[in-house]
Order: structure tokens, then sequence, then C-alpha cells
């Protein structure tokens, strides 16, 4: 009992309160839905009322988390770990999801509110549907009863930790909260998937799903391309994809959820796939949770960029992944032979086949992606475990990207009941003509590669075909019949962003001192000032860029300390022209040396004067061994050669010490031509001397690397066609359900 | 044999292939973490861990290398790596340096090409950077 009081005091109740009374909820809902189930249609009011009050619990909840939040206080553990008082408004409210728990809870909140439109639109199988949905909720619930997001400290803090400073940027108040609402409307199709075989009505389902699915599609690959913009303009790692852990964890579930959509588009038109659609609802959910485990369990901490700290939830992820694996399982292989199915008798050359082809080829892209995101795992029982790099994934991921280009490049000119490929070459005579073009095109330009020529090939083959059909649909029935294959447009287009961004970037690391030209390439870069911070506007540094070709632009760069954690951290600055981004990431500033350690007879420069260090004296002020020997105050001269301007003339700053008490003096002596000269330091071991000048200083130093990615413009504006294909096909999607919804029972 | 079986064969044997094309490439781009030790054996790409040891890097301009001690604070080994590139920031705060390269017998350094250099930060424990 004492225990259970302890807790209690720990908590912050107003936030705690309502997550418990949610808990509690959504179990009542789960017990109401499952009377229903059994046969007692009374309990549904019950069963939707407590579901209702477990969503009041969450928002509640969060509206509470934000409060506490947005009003620093810091008694709140969790406040206290990710805000603080130099923090901006905005990145106070991102801070919500900066952590572990914050983020399961905005990952739970949108699943309840989504929940309340499954809920409406599952029409008979609601029950079923809402008792699993609400099941995948409450394991999220469980990991935030335990993990209490509400812990209060024993003493308020005067300040918190303050936030992340590599969060701290404007996508972290949009990318994360949109990446849970992906994976949350993943857990939708799931249920519907499952309430199908539960109940065994093994019709309809994939109606209802499938605007849900395209959905997730939708979310997830907005938040991907997010994402990539995040990581590309503003954190400087140099692209948009680094094939990271937890990049990975978020593309998987998005494969899968392409596949399942192209799954779904076979059931609704042929009944085909109906038993591969519940594998597919599954793993795709199943892939969400087990990209959790292993971004969140900690098993990655020692080779990823940005993966979590443990929290001892492990064998909770585990434990959900499990139980969902087993429940899923359990169900196919006790249902399974009674799926009904249309037995396949398609023709080779026929939009069957070659759909079936590209899903197991993008299937089988998400199994090697995830099978390399678990390398770290997989290899933990050998002698030495390790990961597999960038260079992994775009090995393996070549060949299914050509014969994916192939099938898509095809599919415009099948139908189901199949095609004579002769026709489908004659058709194809165009497209084939700007494939071919595109491919001299870039031979010319510079690839020289045989896969990367047939690449080329095939990706604009498949964006031409994919093009004439758009258009084709776009004249017979509207823009809304087409968004199949503007997607598909769109595919091409990123695969030759791909390629070219990727495999044909230039980059080259340079150090520029400041005011001093340097050709890199066919440009030449002059660092020309330091641009003091202004407000919230950081240090920059201003960078003028002379192309060969006359065309001259500034880039700006920054580079700048972060107060609080002493972090230096870099934002790139981007020219971007149509065929080319001009990419300069600063890497190290060094202010400029005021100081210099030169070697008996080494050389060196500060300001305008070049320094040779000739040799120590040793009489320059008595005899400095015998007054070392007695221990007594003695004084070293540093014969140094200064020329200025041509004139070199030969001068001895005095370096004096006290063994007694240690103190150090060291006269400034007057330069000819102005200035003063110190020896600053002298080095016993290496018999070095460190050289000040006071009132001069060495140029500052900047390190950039400059990178120049060709048409990498392609990729973001390919993912948006693929997105916008989506939007179109999500509406078109939604309309048949609703004229079918309207149609008497029949 | 009828022909549709002919395909689902020929699918098979695709996908075979493919299997064990993953699994090299799988084998050939796994970079093991190893002890200074097996690193020294230096046939393939490897990772090695440590700390920096004080006082032990220095920068050469003309080849644009870093140099710098790691010991490895278990087995008190220490090795010398040279990494092509220019000197990440905060790298003297560095709490811990992963370096993947392989070991070069004729200079007897771990030549790095890449650097994950995880420096305090009183945040989630530690920040990790990549370079290279």
């Amino acid at each position: 009992m004492n225990a259970i009081l302890d807790s209690l005091s720990t908590l912050y109740l107003p936030g705690a309160l309502p997550l418990w009374c949610a808990l509690l909820f959504s179990l009542a809902s789960i017990w109401g839905y499952s009377l229903v189930v059994r046969g007692d249609a009374a309990s549904l009011g019950f069963a939707r009322r407590s579901y209702d009050f477990f969503v009041l619990g969450i928002v509640l909840a969060s509206v509470v988390l934000a409060l506490l939040l947005l009003m620093r206080d810091y008694r709140i553990e969790y406040v206290h770990q990710y805000s603080g008082n130099d923090l901006p408004s905005h990145y106070q409210f991102a801070a919500f999801w900066a952590g572990q728990k914050g983020s399961f809870l905005i990952w739970l909140l949108w699943g309840a509110l989504l929940g309340l439109l499954v809920k409406k639109t599952a029409g008979r199988a609601e029950p079923v549907v809402m008792g699993i949905y609400t099941l995948t909720l409450l394991g999220i619930l469980f990991i935030l009863v335990r993990e209490n997001p509400f812990v209060m400290l024993k003493e308020t803090p005067l300040d918190g930790q303050g936030l992340n400073p590599l969060l701290q940027d404007d996508w972290m108040v949009i990318h994360p909260p949109i990446m849970f609402v992906g994976y949350a409307l993943s857990a939708i199709p799931f249920a519907f998937a499952l309430a199908a075989l539960w109940r065994r009505e093994y019709d309809g389902w994939a109606a209802r799903a499938f605007p849900w699915a395209l959905a997730g599609f939708l979310v997830l690959g907005t938040a991907i391309l997010m994402g990539g913009y995040w990581a590309y303009k503003s954190l400087g790692w140099g692209g948009y994809w680094g094939w990271d852990q937890v990049e990975n964890a978020s593309l998987i579930p998005w494969i899968l959820g392409t596949v399942m959509i192209h799954g779904l588009y076979m059931e609704r038109a042929k009944g085909r796939y109906r038993r591969v659609n519940y594998l597919l609802a599954s793993l795709t959910y199943l892939s969400v949770l087990y990209g959790t485990f292993l971004t969140r369990s900690g098993v990655l901490a020692d080779f990823s960029v940005h993966s979590f700290v443990d929290l001892g939830i492990s064998g909770w992820l585990i434990a959900g992944m499990v139980s969902f694996l087993l429940l899923s399982a359990f169900l196919l292989a006790t249902r399974w032979k009674q799926i009904p199915t249309a037995p396949n008798e398609d023709p080779f050359f026929s939009r069957g086949t070659f759909l079936v082809l590209s899903t197991i080829s993008l299937t089988v892209s998400a199994v090697v992606i995830a099978v390399g995101t678990s390398a770290p795992l997989l290899t933990r029982f050998m002698e030495n475990p390790g990961q597999v790099g960038p260079e992994f994934y775009n090995k393996v991921n070549m060949p299914i990207a050509l014969l994916i280009a192939l099938l898509l490049a095809a599919i415009p000119y099948l139908t189901w009941k199949g095609e004579e490929p002769r026709e489908i070459l004659r058709r194809m005579l165009w497209p084939g003509i700007f494939g071919a073009v595109l491919t001299v095109a870039a031979a010319v330009w510079q690839v020289r590669d045989v896969f990367h020529l047939l690449f080329v090939f095939l990706a604009s083959l498949a964006l031409a075909t994919n093009l004439q059909k758009t258009v084709a649909k776009y004249r017979a029935g509207g823009l809304r019949m087409a968004g199949g294959y503007l997607s598909h447009v769109g595919v091409g287009v990123i695969l030759l962003g791909f390629l070219a961004s990727s495999a044909y970037d230039q980059s080259a690391k340079v150090t520029l001192e400041m005011g001093t030209p340097r050709k890199v390439e066919d440009a030449t870069l002059t660092f020309t000032r330091f641009i003091e911070r202004r407000g919230f506007e950081k240090e920059s540094m201003e960078i003028e860029v002379v192309r060969d070709d006359g065309e001259r632009f500034f880039v700006y760069p920054k580079l700048f300390m972060n107060d609080r954690t002493q972090q230096v951290m870099a934002n790139p600055d981007i020219r971007t022209t149509p065929f080319q981004d001009f990419y300069v990431s600063p890497i190290d500033y060094d202010p400029g040396q005021p100081r210099i350690q030169l070697a008996k007879g080494e050389a060196g420069r500060i300001g305008d004067l070049d320094i040779r260090f000739v040799a120590f004296d040793l009489e320059a002020d008595g005899n400095a061994m015998a007054q070392m020997a007695a221990g007594q105050q003695f004084t070293i001269g540093a014969q140094l050669a200064v020329t200025r301007g041509g004139q070199t003339s030969t001068i001895t700053p005095l370096y004096r010490l006290d063994p007694v008490n240690g103190t150090v003096q060291t006269p400034p002596m007057a330069l000819p031509g102005g200035g003063e000269i110190v020896v600053a330091g002298i080095n016993a071991g290496t018999g070095a001397v460190q050289i000040e000048v006071l009132g001069a200083r060495n140029p500052p130093k900047l390190s950039v690397d400059v990178t120049r990615k060709p048409l990498i413009q392609l990729v973001w504006f390919g993912l948006y066609i693929v997105l916008a294909g989506g939007v179109l096909a999500t509406v078109q999607r939604l309309r048949e359900m609703r004229v079918r919804d309207t149609l008497p029972a029949g | 044999m009828n022909k549709k079986n002919r395909y689902y064969l020929l699918g098979g044997i695709l996908l075979l292939a493919f299997a064990g094309f993953s699994f090299s490439s799988f084998k050939e781009t796994l970079t093991p973490y190893v002890s200074y030790e097996q690193a020294r054996e230096g046939d393939r790409m490897v990772q090695v861990a440590g700390a920096l040891e004080k006082g032990s890097t220095s920068y050469k301009d003309v080849e644009e290398s870093l140099y710098f001690t790691l010991h490895d604070p278990k087995t008190r080994e220490t090795l010398r790596v040279r990494y092509k590139g220019l000197r990440p920031a905060n790298f003297e705060e560095a709490i811990s340096i992963v370096a993947i390269g392989r070991f070069d017998e004729s200079a007897k350094q771990f030549e790095a090409n890449k650097l994950l250099v995880k420096c305090p930060s009183k945040y989630q424990g530690a920040e990790v950077k990549e370079y290279g």
C-alpha cells in the first residue's frame, strides 16, 4: 500500500489520472465490444461510449502535457529533460515529441482520434474491428502508464536541460507528428483484416480498408519526404537519405504499405490476392512495431546516428510485437483454407501477372532492407557483431529497381486478359524513343556504367509510358481516374533523380582562408566574411562562389556554438539550379590562431609576418643553464628572423621563469614596422617555442564540404508526383465506397 | 511439366539467385566490431571503437589527414589511426570514437574512412555524429 502511495506522490495527477482513466475505459470498451461479438447487442452503446471516454482521457493527458511544456513547469521530469528557459516558444511545443514518452503519447493521441472515424465507418464489422484496433492502442497505453510522462522530480529546478540543439529546427515542429499519424494509420487496415478473419467474412474488408491504406501511404510518404528535406537542407548530412536504421524503420512500412495498396487494388478489381492481403496488412503493421522496437529499445545504440536511449521498455515492445504476430498467425492459419481464392489463369503478359511480379519485387526490397537494418541484431550472436553501410542497400536494391522500372514501363499497355508482346512493343515506340534519347544524353554527359545506362533507359521509359497513359486516362475520364499511373510517372522521375544525385555527385572537402580564393572543380570559392549572430539568426559565413562560366553568387552556411551544450552546430546552405544543387556544408571554423608553434629552424606566418625560429639564446640575460642549475630565475631568448615586406630583421624576445614560485614573465618586444612579439611558451621536450604577435592574427579559416548534386530536384519533384497520384487515388476510392454504401442492401 | 509450373520454377530460381546475391553482399559489406588485435590482421573493412588518447591528435595540412591514437579502456591496447579528411568539430571532447576502415600493414596504422564521434551531451546521454 505504501509503495502505491509513494508512486502516487511522484506523479502529477492532473496528467496521470486521465491516462489511468483512459486505460480503464479502453479495457471497458474492449470488454463491451467482446460482449457484442458474443451476441449481446445491447452492449454496443456501452462499448462506444467507453471508447469516447478513452479518447477524452488521452486528449486530456496530451493537453496537460502540452500546457506543462508551455508553462515550463520543471517539476515534471519530462519537461525538465526536454525544455529550457532559452527555448523559443514553437520548440517548447515541439519538445512534446522530443523524447520517448511524449512521442508514444502523440502516437496514441492520433491513434485514439482516428479510432473515432474507424468506429463510424466500420459498418457491421465494428465490434471486432474496434476491439482489435483498441487492443493495438492499449499496447501503447501500457507503455505510457509504465513509463509515465507525468513523473515529478523531488525538487523544482530553475531551468530545464533544454532541447537537443540538433532538434531545434523548423522541421522538428512538423515532421515527427506527421510520421506518427502514418504509424497510427497502419493499425487500421490491420484491424480490418484481422476482424474479417475473425468473423470469417472474407468480403468487404478490402473496400473499407483501401482508403485507409492509401491515407497511410500518403501520410508516411509525406513524413519521409520531410525527413529527407530535414536531413538535406538543415542537418548538413550531405544527402536526403543515409540508410540509417531510424530512416529505414519508416521506409519498410512504407514499401509494404505500397504493396498492400496494390494487393487491395487486385482484390477489388479481380478478386485476386485475397489471402495475400491479410498477410500484407499484418506485415505492414508488424513492420511498424518492429521498427519501433529496433529504434527505441536501445539495441542499436552503438550503431545509429539518431536512435533513442533505452527506457527499459524492450520487453514490452517485444511482448507487444510477438502477441500481435501470434494473433495474426493464428487467425491466418485457422482460416487459410476457407478464404476463397480465384484461380490464377492470367497469361504472362497481363496486368495481373505484372502486378504480382511488382509486388513480389517490392516485398523482396522491403525484406532485404529489413535484414540490413537488423544486421547488428542478426550478428549479435556471432563473434563480432557488425552493421552494413549504405553500399549494401544501394547494391541489393539496384537490380530490384531495374526490374520494377521494367515492369512499370509495360504496365500501362497491359490488360487483365493479356496482350501480345509484339503489340506492347509497338505501342512503346514513342516512349522508347524518349528513353533512348535520355540514355544517349546521359552517356554523353558522363554516365559510362552499363547498368546505370540501362537504369536511365528503363526509368525514363517507365516515366514516358505512364505519362502517356495518364494523359489518355485524363482525356477519357478526368484526372481522378489517373492517380495510379500518375504515381508511376513520379517513380520514374525519382529513379532518375536517385541515380544522378547519388552516383554522380562530386564532393570535395576544402579549407578556405578568409580572403584567399580557392578553386574547387569549376568554381572559385572565397570565404569573404563572418557574420555575427543577430537575435535568433545564428552566426553564418559568407562564401563567394564564382563559376568558370562567369556566374557569381553567395552562400551562407551556418556554424555556431550551442550556448548551453557547447556543441558546434552546422547548417548547410544550398544554391539550387534546375540541373544541380551546389551544396556547401561547414565542418570546422578556426577564428585565426594568434599563436604559432615553431620547432628550431621552422618558419610560420602570423598576419603579414614571416617568422623563423633560428635558435634559443641561452645567454640573453646571464647564463640560463647556470641559473637553472642553481634553482634561480632564468631567462631564455628566442632568436627569431622576422620578415615583413621583404625586410628581414633578427630579434630575440625573452622568456623568464622563476622556478621557486612558477611565475613567468614574457616582456613584449617591439617589431620593426609596428606591433609587438611575445614568446608565449616554451616546450622543453620538443625544443619548440610558441610565438604570439600582439595586434595581429592569422586569417580565419573555414573548412567546408562542397558537393555538387546533379538533378537532385528530380527526387523531390518525383515524390510530389507520387503523392499527388496517391491523393487522386484516395479521392477515387472514397467516392467508390460512398457510391456502394448508398446502394440499397441486396 | 506444364507452362505455369515452368514459370514458378523460373521465379523460384531467380528468387534464390537474388537471395544468394543479397547474402554475399551482406557478408561483403558487413563491417564487424573487432578488437585492435583483430583489426591488425587487416584483411577487411572493420570498425574499432575506443577513447581518444589525450594529446595524441595532430593534423597534417599537406595530406589533409588527421592522426590520433585510440585506446581501449578494457584491454588497455592502443591503435594509431589516420583519417583522411577534415578534423571533425568537437573532436578533442569526444568520449568515444568509432573508426570504420582497414589496417594498413605497411604504414602500421588504421586507415579510417569514416568516423563516428560520440560527444558528451546532457541530453540523451551522448550525441553521435558521423564523418566521412
